[in-house]
């Protein structure tokens, strides 16, 4: 689990500071509160932030020049604005100074978690855009890329069977493979981009090096596979439909697999697992990867020589 | 030929392969090797035997004996006793759940003996990778009866007579369908099969297709003889990659024995056959949605009429059937439509194949006359309920289905009594559920299947089934309110009337069939905050029944909160504060100790509430 993001909220008015603190934190967000820009930039020297929240009119050190402050000083905390009085003006300055978003005052409880969240995102996003590699690919899956769509093209239905065989090489299905095949085949980049979008096979995100496929069928929902896929989830720290940050493995969850005889099942690449448990879930994939795991499985396993003890 | 003085047939479906089939198969090649019987006796990799829980099975020809659980450790032994010694090896027959004596044959045991194979008639008995074995089992007579010796109207006249109807789903008379498609004049038509086996807990199609692919191509040269098709092809799911494989090489092998391609058999019949990969959506199994994804788009239904027998694929006349409907055709050309009526019911003839899953002791592929009750199938090919506990429904259809209650297991498997009782037959797939369930979080995990898969084309499925979702996520997670209930089955009738296709018309099935038979449950969530199965985890409070608890720390070693305190030998407590209500103190404990109160219950349980514990024994069956 990531740590709860670290919020700041600058209002003149400690009712403000207040609401949003009882709002925010029953969403699991930390949340503390400065009442003027100045005690506002003091915080910020001493902790780390994700996000602020800010009034903009304010005696002293008003909130345009707090968030001039930020951007020159802190420019990695998100910042979004609440006011009172949004004129036209003031909101166009603070968005030319890069805040994320704007709350109007007064505000709904659900109107302000929503923004933060979203804010929070976009923070996110904004590192994880960075991070990301470019994509570029080498000219040899580029031209193997070219003999399918040739192979295919004039074909009719050719789409789908390209798309596959792209996302073989290719791994996934980025926009510019898309656009690739677009332009290869003829059909408009929309219809390209409607059909990726639409069969769960194919994916626009790059996957990890082993696939984990778990099953999400009738079968394996009685016998417990949402027990092994919490597990799962926890040990990897990602969700379905994401990426291990060393990009190891992705975890997918795909309508029944046909394999209910042995439910629960998982698929590792074209491996097949089944009676699967919390325990066997997590030794299957210490065998791909035997470090990543080495916390929680030892501990499982403790507690199996426990139980076996007694 | 050469000849073997035995057959070791070892089931090589995905089940058993994911057992173990392949280091089985290493370990009895270089035992046979050793012991120089390698000559002797020959190792085949078939289809899916059906069993696939006990797997990886095998089963020995001509003696006919069945072995389960094979381990590389037993191969040796198993070698000396049976084939240098000659006496059948005990340790790794079937045995009876009770009385623990083995039984050899495979025609005794009770998971074979109540079935009758006619689509399955070749399971584990062929290679599938060779055209020869199937063609030894007298494979190919039909397409060759059809093409030489049968008129359109022949072929059409039998199959219809035959009463067979389709097996996907809806039950639509197969010969109908030939017919409406034959009867429209247009120089291109198409034969398709449907591969794409979506529903969650069925997986016959893909056995058939994995075990028996010739079989399925048979039926798809007879069909398109009969509307005239001279393409075709088979929409089989990405997911199945075994079964794409054997199909593509099954293809191939016909196409090279003349019996696919231009010309068959000198007859001046031509017909080409391809495989279409599914790309993962469950709407593409309804027809018109699969067509439009063969055509390469979004596999979106379209209203009908036009059906697809005047305009399907590329708007030309196409049948599509469903694998195990093909698989059923040879039989019926060769035996005709009276040997064919002669098991099931005046309206729903011959044999069906189930796929059996979930909490019962047998799990696997069943075919079963139609007209036998459900009961028969759980309970004598099924084997009851898992680890003795008490049947409480059986999932009929996927998510298109209901739940059937034990008051109704004697309805007799046809299509009519099923959907009387508002589940359907479905493609087969049958997930039973014991006391370990809870009902309204079943139809929770179905519509989060079909809110998913709904292709977002009409407004009443894309967003009824989100709100359904949403309702029942509320009830599960104790923001039920009174009301819910109506308004559940309200907006479920309105999406099955105003929906296009299969997906919307069923997708209310599984909630209003849990609320029609177990509406006490979704009160008891809703009112007294109280899922008595002990799985919604906001619903429940777990406490220590200190009478029957005998202080043997197997649940406080088991909890992973520490939420259990206790010495040896005395009850022990469970700190509400720290439960998780993750129940695996409840499933723990051998002496039945742990209750299931409703949320929030704050004394003792001594003095409680009728609780729904366990009645079976624990130590019964697999432990």
């Amino acid at each position: 689990m990531a740590e709860a993001a670290k919020i700041l909220v600058v209002d003149d008015e400690i009712i403000v500071i207040k609401s949003a603190e009882r709002v925010l934190s029953a969403e699991g967000y930390h949340v503390e509160g400065a009442l003027s820009g100045r005690e506002a930039i003091l915080k910020m020297e001493q902790n780390n932030y994700n996000l602020v929240l800010t009034d903009l009119k304010m005696p002293e050190v008003d909130g345009i020049t707090l968030i001039r402050w930020m951007k020159k000083s802190k420019p990695d905390i998100g910042i979004v604005i609440i006011t009172g009085y949004p004129s036209q003006d003031t909101i166009k300055e603070a968005l030319e100074l890069g805040i994320i978003d704007y709350v109007p005052k007064p505000f709904t409880p659900a109107a302000l978690v929503d923004v933060t969240q979203r804010a929070l995102e976009w923070v996110k996003g904004k590192v994880y855009v960075e991070e990301k590699p470019k994509e570029e690919f080498p000219p040899s899956m580029l031209n193997e890329l070219d003999r399918i769509i040739k192979e295919y093209k004039n074909k009719p239905g050719c789409l789908i069977p390209v798309l596959q065989r792209a996302q073989e090489i290719v791994g996934y299905l980025p926009p510019i493979v898309q656009k690739r095949i677009s332009k290869g085949l003829n059909i408009p980049t929309a219809e390209v981009h409607s059909v990726v979008s639409f069969y769960s096979f194919f994916t626009m995100k790059p996957r990890g090096d082993h696939n984990i496929r778990v099953c999400l069928g009738t079968a394996c929902y009685v016998k417990g596979i949402e027990g092994v896929l919490s597990k799962i989830r926890e040990a990897l720290k990602i969700d379905i439909g994401e990426t291990t940050e060393n990009r190891k493995f992705s975890l997918e969850g795909v309508r029944c697999l046909g394999a209910c005889g042995l439910a629960p099942v998982m698929v590792i690449d074209q491996e097949t697992y089944g009676a699967m448990t919390q325990k066997k879930a997590l030794d299957v994939i210490s065998q791909y990867e035997p470090t990543i795991l080495k916390s929680t499985a030892s501990e499982e396993i403790e507690e199996e020589i426990a139980e076996k003890e007694g | 030929m050469e000849k073997f003085r035995a057959n070791l047939m070892l089931c090589a479906g995905t089940g058993c392969v994911a057992s173990g089939t392949m280091k089985v198969k290493k370990a009895l090649q270089e035992e046979l090797r050793k012991r120089d019987l390698d000559e002797e006796i020959k190792i085949v990799l078939t289809g899916c035997n059906g069993y696939c829980a006990e797997g990886p099975v095998m089963a020995v020809y001509p003696d006919e004996v069945f072995y389960q659980k094979l381990t590389v450790e037993d191969i040796p032994k198993l070698v000396e006793e049976h084939f240098l010694k000659g006496r059948p090896y005990q340790k790794l027959m079937f045995k009876e759940p009770e009385k623990k004596t083995a039984i050899p044959m495979m025609k005794d045991i009770p998971f074979f003996k109540h079935q009758v194979l006619r689509v399955l008639r070749n399971k584990g008995l062929i290679d599938p990778e060779k055209i020869e074995e199937y063609i030894a089992r007298d494979g190919y007579q039909a397409a060759a009866k059809a093409l030489t010796q049968m008129t359109v109207e022949e072929i059409i006249k039998v199959v219809k007579d035959s009463g067979l109807r389709g097996r996907g789903g809806a039950g639509f008379p197969t010969g109908l369908k030939w017919e409406f498609a034959s009867k429209v004049k247009s120089d291109v038509k198409f034969m398709l099969c449907n591969g794409d086996e979506g529903d969650p807990g069925a997986f016959m199609d893909r056995s058939v297709m994995e075990a028996d692919p010739h079989s399925v191509i048979e039926g798809m040269i007879i069909g398109a003889k009969a509307i005239g098709a001279h393409h075709g092809y088979i929409y089989v799911r990405a997911e199945y990659p075994l079964a794409v494989k054997r199909l593509q090489i099954a293809i191939d092998q016909a196409t090279e024995a003349g019996l696919l391609g231009k010309n068959i058999l000198d007859t001046g019949f031509d017909f080409e056959l391809e495989i279409y990969q599914g790309a993962g959506a469950f709407v593409c199994g309804e027809e018109t949605a699969l067509m439009r994804s063969i055509e390469g788009k979004r596999g979106m239904p379209r209203p009908r009429p036009p059906f697809p027998a005047h305009k399907g694929l590329w708007d030309k006349p196409s049948v599509l059937n469903n694998v195990e409907t093909l698989a059923q055709i040879a039989p019926i050309i060769i035996n005709g439509s009276e040997w064919y009526r002669s098991l099931g019911t005046e309206k729903s003839t011959g044999t069906k194949v189930f796929a059996l899953t979930g909490a019962v002791n047998n799990v696997g592929l069943v075919e079963v006359p139609m007209g036998i009750p459900l009961r028969t199938i759980i309970y004598d090919i099924g084997g009851g309920i898992r680890k003795g506990r008490k049947y409480k429904s059986v999932q009929l259809g996927g998510p298109s289905g209901g739940c059937i209650p034990e008051s109704l297991l004697d309805t007799p498997v046809t299509y009519e009594d099923i959907v009387a009782t508002g589940a359907i037959v479905g493609s087969g797939g049958m997930v039973v559920m014991d006391d370990n369930t809870c009902m309204v979080g079943t139809a929770k995990f179905f519509l989060e299947f079909t809110a998913d898969e709904s292709c977002g084309k009409c407004t009443p499925c894309r967003v009824g089934t989100k709100i359904l979702l949403d309702i029942l996520t509320d009830i599960t997670e104790g923001r039920g309110k009174e009301g819910d209930i109506e308004t559940l089955q309200d907006l479920g009738r309105d999406i099955i009337t105003t929906s296009l296709c299969g997906l919307g018309q069923t997708a209310p099935n599984p909630v209003l069939t849990t609320i029609k038979y177990f509406r006490e449950e979704y009160e008891s969530h809703i009112k007294d905050k109280w899922c008595k199965a002990g799985v919604c985890r906001n619903l429940v409070t777990f406490w220590i029944d200190e009478k029957l608890c005998k202080g043997c720390g197997a649940c406080l070693r088991a909890c992973p909160s520490k939420a259990i305190v206790g010495e040896k030998k005395k009850p022990h407590k469970i700190i509400q504060e720290l439960c998780v209500h993750c129940r695996t103190c409840y499933e723990t404990c051998k002496f039945k100790s742990i209750r299931i109160l409703p949320a929030g219950y704050e004394s003792g349980p001594s003095e409680l509430v009728e609780v729904t514990a366990t009645e079976g024994e624990t130590t019964k069956g697999e432990a």
